[in-house]
């Protein structure tokens, strides 16, 4: 059985001298308020050991008209005291309680008029009514006529009659602890030593707390984060660096043709922005023409500077990768960069304009396609994804290119992310002599099926109640 | 991306296998199986092989792959003896023509559907929709060679096709379908290229309708190619997909000749490839008649040439071979992915973390400990969140995208707090106290930098709580700070500081506004602060 609390205790004991008794009765015993009484009464009913009887009464209240009717007689009564042989209606009419008590007498037929004369109806008087203002009663038919005249008002009175059960007797004989309960301790109940016979309330366990929130990580900032620390722990350098980038180094550099779908203004946003081209851009043209001094025939036709020149949010974080390596072209180079990239697509539920890429480059001297596989593989095996498979795919910047895809009971192949060794027309107009391989990947596809969400938008317009809700240990069983 | 339907019965008898071997392998020369359905199947490959974007595109690399049939396919190509002239008043209009004669083909529906849909995704996927190529097929035996491609006054009239009444050239930009959605390529030009025949009959108005006249029919026998645009290269790839295409199904090549050289000549390209190269890059030990071998697998011709070499024909379809390393994908293709050994690489780094990063981290640990949960609003907001609602004014530098989706999203946050009310409002009828923050990235004038906001509302929320809180997260990151009175109009007055760093204001405090409550539809009051993480000490200057 749950714990008393020490009030409930209290009042069991009372009971076990008061039997049963009205809740008013009890309170003034116990030196109590009335409901705190009833409450006690209904926690120890809920135990079974009390019973707790709920009385309606109904009462009745004189209003100021009744209270002075009381004193001094109803109206009818008054006036009639005036009513003597040869009587004159103009006698009584001076009478203050005239108007009221005229209209009562004769409605009830305690007066006879003739002419100008009153007499007494013999053999009545009112001493019945004047009876049922004393005593009002809900059975007495005069007491509902006083009450519509506006001298009498009903109230309604709830009564409880609390009374113990043959359980809560039964506990009561057995002596209860009803020494001062402590709910929290005091320093002064530890320090002096108090607390060692301190009667310390017992809590019912049972009861939920009242919920309380953690602040806490977003959890889609773990993911991202458990990203970082897999690439942290397999040598990755981590990258940083501005959202806005210039074309040049967005899409030229990595070898995008200017006139590439891409590159359009439906696809990519831009601004009105402008910044200077780098030191050495005339390789990267050359290549874009002519293949420079590769084996690449380059794209032909023509490359205009004001189009590199743009500013556009980036399109992917392989902007950083790429400044990353032009200024670190010595090998070997192992980054990693995790950020926000931007897509001009309608936004709906699987669709965003911004959203999180994780992007890896592993540049040394002996590095292969192979190896490529090897880093992917690991990285997603540590992610959880048992299985990886890789096929042949095309990005504008990476030969030979290919896609990863990981295994997830239940849904089958789910295609992760874009990889290759990025074309040496990226790596030789930036003095890079070694293969550079690349990779890129969605970070909300994972964060999707992670979280079990259905709208991506939650990801960045997130409900708190989701976010309050969400452990920030959840457990991850074949990667999700 | 481009979804090729292939008809089962004409893929077998084009690959001479069946369909299940097809469709397996498929897509391990590098395309997606999209929908499987009783006749035919839909098949995605990617933009950089045009020359798969048909059933005899796909048969042939899918010969070669499944060993039915190796090495360069042969496409013998004689002489028509038809001539095109080319008006020089082209050169700054439409300069690049291709033409050939295609004779003997045997169109049915299928043939007719799959010719005319690897028009259209060339026209996407070389031709940039058209304005960098376009292409037209004719019935020839409607129309008298010698052919003529011309600029003509734009009042010349012609019955497009579709329509069985003539209409100007400026008519059709206006009325016809195609017309109106590729009029803004040659809108601009005083004449328009049109090709005509020795008659003056209109078999083209390139890039926007054929004639009527030439419309080609399940009865066609002989096909007139004509290929325009602005980039040779281009121009002659789509003729050399389109004719290689023809031939697969049984069709004969004839050239013509165009400024006196025949074209096209369908002749492979020539490259001389190392071995050692490819084997490095891929990770495998290649011989030269190893990857000879592979190499016929994938179509070209492969023959070892000394110790290290490879000598390789390029079939002329193969619009994606720009560089070596474009064949040793192929090398990889035909050995199999599957079969690549997947190693890590094995240089001994060290992983680093950015500092930026560290910070952010560290600076969400303080924000969590003080009860605060994270949020991630988007970075793409609007003028009306991040000032209207502050009362606040423009924040000097901020970048308005120039061609936003929607209203809701034309520039780039410059600060943080907004986009937390915002986060207030759409959490409205959730349980109170919420004392939510965030850390990220804002832009100001291209640069990217990091800012950090919190916000606490609840019916007690104040000054107070803005004042200790915003001390305890800049203490926490070592920020050595002075406050000094605000006059930021987002905040109540004498209920707000600057956060002040060396005379440099980074930051500010205290409790938000009524009217900025009221706009952003909040009932209690909000106690925030936002600051400039580049305060953090040693925050790298990027």
């Amino acid at each position: 059985m749950a714990e008393l609390t020490q009030n409930e205790k209290r009042l069991l004991a009372t009971l076990e001298k008061e039997q049963k008794a009205d809740a008013e009765h009890l309170a003034s015993v116990m030196g109590a308020t009335k409901e705190a009484v009833v409450q006690w009464a209904n926690l120890a009913g809920d135990k079974g050991l009390a019973g707790v009887e709920r009385i309606v009464e109904k009462t009745f209240v004189y209003t100021d008209e009744g209270k002075a009717y009381l004193k001094n007689g109803l109206p009818e009564t008054q006036l009639l005291r005036f009513v003597l042989p040869g009587t004159q209606l103009a006698d009584l009419q001076k009478h203050d309680v005239f108007k009221i008590g005229f209209g009562q007498l004769r409605k009830k037929g305690l007066v006879n008029v003739e002419g100008t004369s009153v007499t007494k109806t013999p053999g009545t008087s009112t001493d019945a009514d004047e009876a049922a203002l004393k005593n009002p009663s809900a059975s007495d038919p005069k007491t509902k006529d006083l009450i519509k005249r506006g001298i009498l008002q009903e109230s309604e009175a709830v009564r409880y009659v609390i009374s113990a059960t043959p359980e809560g007797r039964a506990l009561a004989a057995q002596g209860l602890d009803l020494r001062e309960e402590t709910g929290t301790l005091t320093r002064e109940q530890i320090l002096s030593g108090a607390w060692k016979t301190a009667n310390l309330r017992k809590y019912d366990v049972s009861k939920l707390p009242k919920k309380t929130y953690p602040g806490k990580i977003h959890p889609y900032q773990r993911i991202i984060g458990e990203m970082r620390e897999i690439l942290l722990e397999m040598g990755f350098t981590e990258l940083y660096g501005d959202i806005v980038q210039q074309s040049f180094w967005n899409f030229d550099a990595l070898f995008q043709p200017q006139d590439h779908p891409a590159r359009e203004m439906q696809d990519t946003f831009y601004l009105n922005e402008t910044l200077p081209l780098p030191e050495g851009y005339e390789k990267v043209k050359a290549m874009h023409i002519s293949g420079g001094d590769t084996s690449s025939t380059g794209w032909g036709g023509i490359w205009k500077e004001e189009k590199a020149e743009q500013c556009v949010l980036r399109t992917h974080t392989t902007s950083l990768s790429i400044q990353y390596l032009a200024q670190h072209p010595n090998p070997p180079v192992k980054a990693f960069a995790v950020g926000r990239v931007y897509r001009r697509e309608t936004i709906d539920t699987t669709h965003l304009a911004e959203f999180e890429q994780l992007e890896g480059i592993v540049m040394d001297e002996n590095v292969t396609f192979g190896n490529l596989l090897g880093t992917l593989r690991e990285f997603y095996n540590r992610m959880g994804f048992e299985s990886v498979r890789f096929k042949p795919s095309f990005y504008p910047y990476t030969e030979p290119s290919l896609d990863a895809e990981v295994y997830v009971d239940g849904i089958g192949w789910i295609e992760m992310g874009g990889a290759g060794v990025f074309r040496e027309e990226v790596t030789a107009p930036l003095g890079i002599k070694y293969p550079v391989l690349a990779w890129g990947l969605g970070v909300s596809r994972i964060a999707m099926l992670r979280l079990g969400l259905k709208d991506l938008r939650l990801l960045h317009k997130s409900d708190v109640a989701f976010l309050r809700e969400t452990p920030s240990l959840r457990p991850t069983k074949g990667g999700i | 991306m481009a979804v090729i339907t292939l008809p089962y019965k004409y893929l077998e008898r084009l690959t001479r296998t069946d369909r299940k071997t097809i469709l397996e392998k498929v897509p391990l020369i590098g395309s997606d199986v999209e929908r499987i359905e009783e006749d035919h199947a839909d098949v995605e490959f990617f933009p950089d092989r045009p020359d798969l974007f048909s059933p005899e595109g796909v048969a042939r690399a899918m010969r070669g792959y499944l060993g039915i049939e190796t090495g360069l396919p042969s496409y013998p190509v004689k002489p028509s003896g038809i001539k095109f002239t080319v008006d020089p008043q082209l050169a700054e209009i439409r300069p690049v023509l291709g033409a050939a004669v295609i004779r003997g083909v045997k169109f049915d529906d299928e043939s007719i559907q799959s010719i005319m849909s690897l028009q259209e995704s060339l026209h996407w996927a070389v031709g940039r929709g058209r304005s960098k190529v376009a292409i037209g097929i004719h019935d020839m035996d409607t129309v008298r060679p010698p052919f003529h491609y011309i600029a003509s006054p734009r009042s010349r009239g012609f019955i497009p096709l579709d329509f069985t009444e003539k209409m100007t050239m400026d008519e059709i930009l206006e009325k016809h379908p195609k017309g109106r959605d590729y009029a803004k390529i040659v809108k601009d030009f005083p004449l328009f290229p049109l090709i005509v025949d020795d008659d003056d009959h209109v078999l083209s108005f390139p890039p926007i309708i054929n004639g009527e006249r030439t419309r080609v029919t399940i009865d066609t026998k002989n096909i007139l190619l004509d290929t325009t645009g602005t980039d040779k290269r281009a121009v002659s790839v789509a003729v050399n997909i389109i004719c290689t295409a023809m031939a697969e199904a049984g069709a004969t090549i004839e050239s013509v000749e165009i400024g006196g050289v025949q074209t096209p000549t369908l002749a492979p390209a020539e490259r001389i490839i190392s071995v050692s190269e490819c084997s490095r890059i891929l990770g495998v030990d290649l011989t030269p008649a190893s990857m000879a071998g592979l190499l016929r697998r994938m179509r070209f011709s492969a023959e070892p040439a000394g110790a290290d070499k490879v000598k390789v024909l390029v079939p002329c379809y193969r619009a994606d071979i720009m560089h070596d390393w474009d064949i040793f994908e192929d090398v990889a293709i035909a050995y199999g992915y599957d079969k690549l050994e997947s190693q890590p690489p094995r240089t001994f780094t060290v992983g680093k973390p950015h500092p930026v990063q560290v910070n952010a981290v560290i600076a969400r640990e303080i924000f969590t400990g003080l009860g605060y949960l994270e949020v991630m609003p988007f970075t793409l907001t609007n003028e009306e969140v991040l000032y209207k609602r502050m009362q606040r004014p423009e924040t000097n530098g901020v970048l308005h995208v120039m061609h936003p989706i929607s209203i809701e999203n034309t520039v780039v946050r410059t600060e943080l707090l907004p986009l937390l009310l915002e986060f207030l409002t759409i959490n409205r009828h959730r349980e109170l106290p919420q004392r939510l923050f965030t850390v990220g990235d804002v832009v100001l004038d291209c640069r990217t930098h990091q800012q950090a906001a919190g916000v606490s509302t609840h019916p007690d929320a104040d000054f107070s709580e803005a004042y200790a809180t915003a001390d305890a997260v800049l203490h926490e990151l070592s920020i050595d700070y002075t406050i000094r009175e605000s006059a930021d109009p987002a905040f109540i007055d004498g209920r707000r500081g600057d956060i002040m760093v060396t005379g440099k204001k980074i930051g500010v405090f205290g409790e938000i506004h009524p009217a900025v409550l009221l706009a952003f539809e909040l009932e209690h009051s909000v106690a925030a602060f936002e600051f400039d993480l580049r305060a953090v000490p040693g925050y790298p200057a990027l």
